[in-house]
């Protein structure tokens, strides 16, 4: 080097631009446009780095993923300060190492462009943004005991910390809304089992019956149930899948034998198979009630195919699996749950789980969870209804919102958005703007999952009930962002309720809460050992006070069906593992991974069934205008055999108006179209009870599907071999 | 370079002509797919996205086909060998198909590389050099699995703008315009296992490498290991179905064990071996 | 009506003087076809640069569509390099005499159809700044080149077919350069001087140049088959079917002569036309060209039925299933136009009326052209479209990025064969001359064939020509 003259300046502006090339080139995170002088302050020293930081060694850390309710453990691989990647977390018995896409994708959500990182405060017509205190100043100011909040599922120690400022404030409305989610089967389960989570044994069943419950994919707690489905529900002496529900989802794809019936006739068809066990297979009908014998004894084959419009042999099939594969489980969701007779569908499921004897077999107690107050609070679609009912009556001055996305999720005929609007304040706890959040007059920037203390707990549960304990895996991005349990803090602390005003963060909060846990969770370990245990292993074992259930069999009642000859066809809006309610819709990774049965990415899409296209006059591609008595959308569509003739399957999650750059404008919202229609019992919206009809726009466009042919043209691609094949060379005590 | 280097090269690359093959691996890097229990959930396709630095390419260039999906997951709805799919109804569902590159032994990629830049390494590994490609796209065309992708553009500005490019994992580059790229078996984490054994000083055992796709599972359908180990779980999965490398019809004593190959018969040697997808008639 | 090839009382001075006024005063027309053809070469460069420096997404080539025009289109112009040859090499060498007033620009076709061909598989490269490391430079990392790879072999192929080409085209000319160098002055004298390599006529000078011509003839024959063989060997050497396919070499060196042949009349037609060259390619010569043409586009469509015939006794499904599609899939339109162009069409070339009439050989030359670009399309692009991986299945457009430079590939073909034209004697004069010195040694009376020797000097009938003094 002696005769290069170098000199130190230009050597640091050479290694400023090799930063640029490494930068974009490795994907390090070095600055991208100045030299290592100007921004020393972002570089990680490697000649003293932090005594937890190794440079170029990945550490990975425990958390709780929040992507969706289920709450499953994750490790979070950190490098030089940045998170990386997600794992499932091996000591989790809720998911093990596997997680589903969206775990993954947590991470885009985090470093999302489009993430607020700067309080918003509504000026005129606009938010703009605004320093924390001047946004904190109204907050505090206006929240008082007439103060809704609006979340989504929420558990934990925010629960509680919820719980006491809505005691200050002396307010007692709180609405738990989740598009997705469970609320009829858990009030049908709570009304004839006593448990609103039971726990299914997958293990134990030797067949599985789901009217509409998408358990691989989004029904409940999807990777856990797709854990124990593949491992121990597949293997060995393999159990029989069968699937009733209008549009195929991810579990009716792996069905062995998968059935489309007219949506809302789910119970029927329950019925109609009881009656096939009763009378053909002499199953003992006197676990049931004499009321309920009536009504199954209504439900004939012929009865039932005129209602339901399934083959005879189809429903005699399955009612031979039932009966040949025992024990089995029989369940139920969201599209035989969310109609008008939701209930009586979830019911008659849960006659057949009794008539099978499967309560208490393979349907057992989740036990109690023994730390009461951070239990999971339901979260229902019936909250949203609620909610706007309440702000009709003029109840509320102020709201929060926070988790949820109503103006999105809810059907446009419910007016949440007009509701909203009446609302004199309203405060958005959030990471992004969202069609909600745009309306807020305050808008709080939220940090990431990734970047926040926090626990949580899963309304299901598989055995031992765990705290997911969620640990920040970075700094936080951006200094403005505040975790929803240091807001909650900070208001308990400005409204000087007692006890609060020693913690000087959620942190210090959660250390005295660990702290105060009984002593049957810490197993005597002293606090500082029982809080490093619990950061290391993310979750903390609370073990279950056991319990049994014993079924009280519910009341059913006869169920019909009705044509409409206005509107013939039935809108699916249907979930999809991947953008959830439409919350992922803005993280790229989500939007360019083909939805799992369609293949399509990037947008939405119709399914019909070829009978339909063929009647329509239309292929794959072909816009079809589809129109309910409260709006229209017009999509692609998408042809397969995986749909009911009488059906339009249009999966939520799309169609955003206001939610980033990934979201906005991709595919159309099928919840707009929806009627507002509840079950009848339990108040519970039934988004798959909206008629519509459809027609050819005579519009087509390039369809955005992945692949080309959806035949494996003779190749051997798949090979699939018969059960009984499978039973003989793997099956029992064979092990591979 | 030295004459004798070359001549020793050509010596070493003729006996491995002559032996029909290459055969002083260290190790042989292989994987088990069970298709009874995937169940489609692309769960491992963007687990490969979130470790292998994938770019994001947007709707239209996804639909012009210019996507990156190392790992992609197939759906057929027929079942070729459980007779036609005349029903009304997709009533056994659909077929599942994780397609990662299939690492061949007697890849027909790696013949036709003008330059020498994808290449067998000794752990049996088809390796793909971005710095040496020179994007003649030759390699993808021979692919008869397709699991070649192609940059054709240069997307680490549209793909990751700040801060999503925080993300990107340091142990892998991020691949430029006109480069050639696939599935790599996660050498990254090969990398590390095989560096974390040697600190250890002891041989690499089953478990310490994980691919991304096989750790995030959660069904755990996809099994990753050294075939030449005998006490990976992946070599005696392929005992126990009977397959065997080098081989393009695989002789089993029961027909009906599960497992093969796909397109075995090219006679491209791969290292991944699937289990046939289980359906009740 | 004229039979035979040539007129045999030209006089030399007026061959001379015909082949060098064809040089000279570019008048307006010719600066329109420069001025065209630069623009086509525009739009070709602006297409690339943007490709360049976006990448190859705008060309729309997509997975499984890793190739397409750009690799179509390189094969089209090594097959139209195959006409030179064709006529300088291989008829010189069986001695057929009519090729001799129209293999000069023939043979530039070759040379600059390479000069074409060879920019496109640096176009279409993902990374054309690393273009070199195909080829087996020293590296001091000891990095070489996939010698296992057919591009490998494509670079070695067309690098030796375009040096030794050009070699051929050099080597012929120089007797005629030595004629142009008499006549020229200004820079013109400066380069033929330089050219002429010092050409005086003298017998062993002739003697050279005929053995080192004959040489170079018998060199280029092997050569020219190889080439399009190798490149042939780009697809047959995949295992894609429809690429997998043993006949393709024959097949495309067939399908190169065929395409060569068709330019051939092409360029004959408007050389003619634009530098009245009416008494040397005269109509015979065309008629001849034409029947080759005929036997060529006869062996072609040969080879097109055994290709079909042997996928369909292959029992190899897959390859059913392609050459199915081919029929009748989304490309099938462009198919059958092949097969119409390159089998159909050519029938035009067996009416004698037909063949004499110049517009409608000009016309059929183009569809034949026409034809065989199609023919290399549907080799590259069909296959992709469908291959062993069904999910993969794709039906692909090219983009105007594509088209354009092919389009300015034609401009740059045009350009450098209108550079061409007027720097260098598109006719060979001296062989010409032989024509008319030969047709002499059988005319009726030695007294005339005195009386047209001018000098008494002149080598007797029998003897080597000479031009000297021409």
């Amino acid at each position: 080097m002696s005769g290069n003259d170098i000199n130190r300046r230009d050597f640091l502006k050479f290694m400023g631009l090799g930063g640029v090339g490494a930068a974009t080139l490795t994907g390090c995170d070095m600055p991208t446009t100045v030299t290592l002088e100007e921004g020393k302050e972002k570089v990680v020293s490697y000649l003293a780095p932090e005594e937890y930081v190794i440079p170029g060694i990945g550490v990975w850390y425990a958390s709780t993923c929040q992507q969706c309710p289920s709450g499953c453990s994750i490790h979070g691989r950190v490098r030089e300060g940045r998170v990386l990647k997600v794992e499932g977390n091996p000591e989790s018995s809720m998911n093990g190492t596997g997680l589903c896409q969206m775990a993954h994708a947590g991470l885009q959500g985090h470093y999302n462009p489009d993430r607020l990182s700067k309080p918003l405060v509504r000026k005129g017509d606009k938010l703009t943004e605004a320093s924390w205190e001047e946004a904190w100043a109204l907050v505090e100011e206006k929240l008082g005991a007439r103060t809704a909040w609006l979340t989504g599922t929420i558990s934990g120690h925010q629960a509680v910390l919820l719980d006491d400022l809505k005691k200050t404030l002396g307010s007692n409305k709180s609405y738990a809304y989740e598009a997705i989610n469970n609320g009829v089967g858990e009030a049908l389960n709570k009304a004839v089992l006593g448990e609103a989570t039971p726990r299914y044994r997958f293990d134990k069943a030797q067949s599985v019956l789901s009217f509409g419950a998408d358990f691989l994919g989004t029904w409940v707690s999807p990777v856990h149930f797709t854990k124990e489905y593949a491992q121990k529900f597949r293997t060995g002496e393999r159990g029989v899948l069968m699937v009733v529900e209008p549009k195929m989802t991810m579990t009716g794809a792996n069905a062995d034998f998968w059935v489309p019936a007219r949506p809302g006739t789910e119970g029927a068809l329950a019925l109609g198979i009881a009656n096939v066990l009763l009378h053909k297979h002499q199953v003992d009908g006197r676990v049931l009630p004499k009321a309920a014998l009536d009504v199954i004894a209504k439900y004939s084959l012929a009865k039932t195919t005129d209602v339901t419009g399934v083959r005879s042999e189809a429903i005699v099939k399955m009612a031979n699996y039932l009966r040949n594969n025992s024990p089995s489980i029989i369940l139920s969701g969201p599209s035989a749950h969310e109609h008008a007779n939701g209930s009586q569908n979830a019911a008659a499921a849960m006659l057949l789980n009794i008539l099978l004897g499967n309560v208490g077999k393979t349907i057992e107690s989740s036990g109690e969870m023994p730390v009461k107050d951070i239990a999971a609070r339901p979260a229902s679609s019936k909250a949203i209804v609620d909610f706007v009912a309440d702000v009709g009556r003029g109840d509320i001055d102020a709201v929060v919102i926070t988790g949820t996305n109503p103006v999105f999720t809810a059907p446009k005929a419910l007016g949440v958005e007009d509701k909203l609007s009446q609302v004199p304040f309203k405060v958005a706890l959030s990471m992004f703007i969202d069609e909600t959040s745009a309306l807020a007059d305050v808008v709080l920037p939220l940090a990431s999952s990734y970047e926040d203390w926090g626990t949580s707990v899963a309304a299901y549960q598989p055995h031992d009930k765990v705290i997911g304990v969620q640990q920040p895996l970075m700094q936080p991005l951006y200094k403005e962002t505040k975790g929803l349990g240091d807001v909650l803090l900070s208001l308990l602390k400005s409204k000087g309720v007692d006890g609060y005003a020693g913690f000087d963060d959620y942190y210090a909060y959660l250390r005295k809460a660990f702290s105060d846990m009984p002593a049957s969770v810490k197993q005597g370990k002293s606090d500082k050992a029982f809080w490093s245990a619990a950061l290391q292993s993310g979750l903390i074992n609370v073990g279950a006070a056991s319990g049994s259930i014993k079924a009280k069999a519910p009341k059913v009642q006869a169920v019909g069906y009705e044509a409409n000859s206005d509107y013939p066809f039935h809108l699916v809006p249907s979930a999809r593992q991947g953008l959830w309610d439409g919350r992922h819709a803005n993280i790229p990774w989500m939007q360019e991974a083909p939805d799992q049965v369609s293949k399509v990415f990037w947008d939405s899409w119709a399914e019909i069934h070829p009978k339909t296209a063929n009647a329509l006059g239309v292929k794959e591609g072909d816009f079809i205008r589809i129109e309910s008595d409260q709006g229209v959308i017009e999509t692609q569509v998408y042809i397969f055999k995986g749909v009911h003739p009488d059906v339009v399957a249009v999966p939520m999650g799309q169609g955003h108006e206001n939610y980033g750059r990934y979201a906005t404008g991709v595919g159309v919202n099928p919840l707009k179209i929806l009627s507002p229609t509840t079950d009848e019992s339990t108040g519970e919206l039934a988004n798959h009870a909206t008629r519509v009809r459809v027609a050819k726009t005579g519009a087509k466009a390039p369809f955005p599907r992945l692949g080309g042919s959806e035949q494996q043209a003779g190749r051997l691609l798949v090979g699939t071999v018969t059960a009984d094949v499978f039973r003989k060379t793997e099956g029992g005590d064979h092990v591979a | 370079m030295s004459l004798k280097n070359l001549l020793n090269d050509w010596s070493h690359y003729r006996k491995g002509i002559e032996d029909g093959g290459f055969y002083e691996y260290e190790h042989m890097w292989g994987m088990v797919v069970d298709l009874n229990k995937c169940t489609g959930c692309n769960a491992c396709s963007v687990s490969c996205y979130s470790e292998n630095n994938l770019a994001v390419v947007g709707k239209d260039r996804m639909m012009k086909g210019q996507g990156l999906h190392w790992l992609r997951l197939e759906r057929y709805w027929d079942e070729p060998d459980m007779g036609g799919d005349d029903k009304e109804f997709q009533e056994r569902g659909g077929s599942f198909l994780p397609m990662m590159c299939q690492q061949c032994n007697a890849a027909t990629c790696e013949v036709v590389c003008p330059v020498a830049a994808t290449y067998h390494t000794p752990d049996g590994l088809n390796a793909q050099i971005y710095n040496r490609c020179i994007g003649s796209r030759y390699c993808s065309n021979n692919c008869p699995y397709r699991l070649r992708y192609f940059n054709f553009y240069s997307y680490y500005e549209e793909s990751w703008p700040e801060p999503l490019n925080q993300q990107l994992n340091p142990d892998l580059s991020v691949r430029d315009k006109g480069v050639m790229e696939k599935c790599t078996f996660c050498i990254q984490r090969i990398r590390t296992g095989k560096d974390k054994a040697a600190r250890e000083g002891r041989e690499v055992r089953d478990g310490d490498v994980v691919t991304a796709c096989a750790q995030s599972c959660p069904t755990q359908a996809i099994t990753f290991g050294d075939l030449l180990d005998k006490d990976a779980q992946v070599t005696k999965l392929w005992k126990s179905h009977q397959v065997e490398l080098g081989k393009t019809k695989q002789n089993k004593s029961d027909e009906d064990l599960r497992g093969y190959r796909v397109l075995e018969g090219l006679n491209t040697d791969p290292c991944v071996m699937y289990l046939d997808r289980v359906r009740e008639v | 009506m004229q039979t035979k090839d040539i007129n045999e009382n030209i006089a030399w001075a007026k061959i001379n003087a015909d082949v060098l006024r064809s040089m000279e005063n570019p008048r307006k027309g010719y600066w329109i076809a420069v001025g065209a053809c630069l623009l086509m070469i525009a739009c070709a460069v602006m297409a690339e640069i943007y490709q360049y420096q976006v990448g190859m997404g705008p060309s729309n080539l997509n997975w499984p569509h890793m190739w397409d025009l750009y690799i179509a289109t390189f094969v089209f112009w090594i097959g139209m390099s195959h006409s030179g040859t064709l006529l300088s090499a291989i008829l010189h060498i069986i001695g057929a005499d009519w090729r001799k007033p129209i293999y000069r620009f023939a043979e530039a076709m070759t040379t600059f159809s390479l000069l074409t061909a060879g920019l496109f598989p640096i176009i279409h490269l993902g990374r054309v700044w690393n273009m070199y490391w195909v080829l087996p430079y020293v590296s001091d990392r000891g990095i070489w080149p996939n010698f296992r790879s057919p591009l490998v072999w494509d670079a070695f192929a067309i690098t030796t077919y375009l040096t030794s080409s050009a070699l051929f085209l050099f080597i012929g000319m120089i007797p005629d350069l030595a004629i142009c160098r008499d006549n020229a002055r200004g820079w013109r004298q400066k380069l033929y001087t330089v050219l002429s390599l010092g050409w005086q006529g003298d017998d062993r000078q002739w003697r050279h140049f005929r053995k080192i011509y004959m040489l170079m003839a018998c060199f280029l024959i092997p050569l020219a088959v190889s080439v399009h063989s190798i490149v042939s060997a780009d697809f047959a050497m995949s295992i894609m079917p429809g690429w997998h396919v043993t006949t393709f070499p024959p097949y495309f060196v067939a399908g190169a002569l065929y395409s060569g042949c068709a330019a051939i009349i092409t360029l004959f037609i408007l050389l003619r036309y634009f530098f009245r060259f009416d008494e040397y390619m005269t109509i015979p010569i065309l008629e001849k060209t034409c029947k080759l043409t005929f036997a060529i586009a006869m062996v072609w469509t040969y080879l097109n039925l055994i290709e079909f015939a042997s996928t369909w006794y292959s029992h190899d499904p897959v390859a059913k299933e392609l050459l199915w599609a081919k029929f009748t899939g989304p490309y099938a339109p462009f198919f059958w136009m092949m097969l119409f162009c390159g089998s159909v069409v050519p029938f035009a070339l067996a009416f004698e009326k037909m063949r004499r009439h110049l517009p409608t050989m000009f016309v059929v030359s183009l569809l034949l052209n026409l034809g065989m670009w199609l023919e290399r399309w549907m080799i590259v692009t069909p296959t992709l479209s469908l291959s062993h991986s069904p999910f993969a299945w794709d039906v692909m457009w090219p983009s105007m990025v594509q088209w354009a430079i092919v389009f300015g590939s034609f401009g740059w073909f045009g350009l450098l064969f209108l550079i061409f034209v007027k720097v260098f004697p598109s006719v060979s004069m001296y062989e010409v001359k032989e024509m008319v010195f030969h047709r002499r040694r059988h005319a009726p009376s030695e007294e005339t064939a005195q009386k047209l020797h001018r000098r008494a000097d002149d080598p007797k009938p029998g003897a080597q020509p000479s031009t000297e003094g021409a």
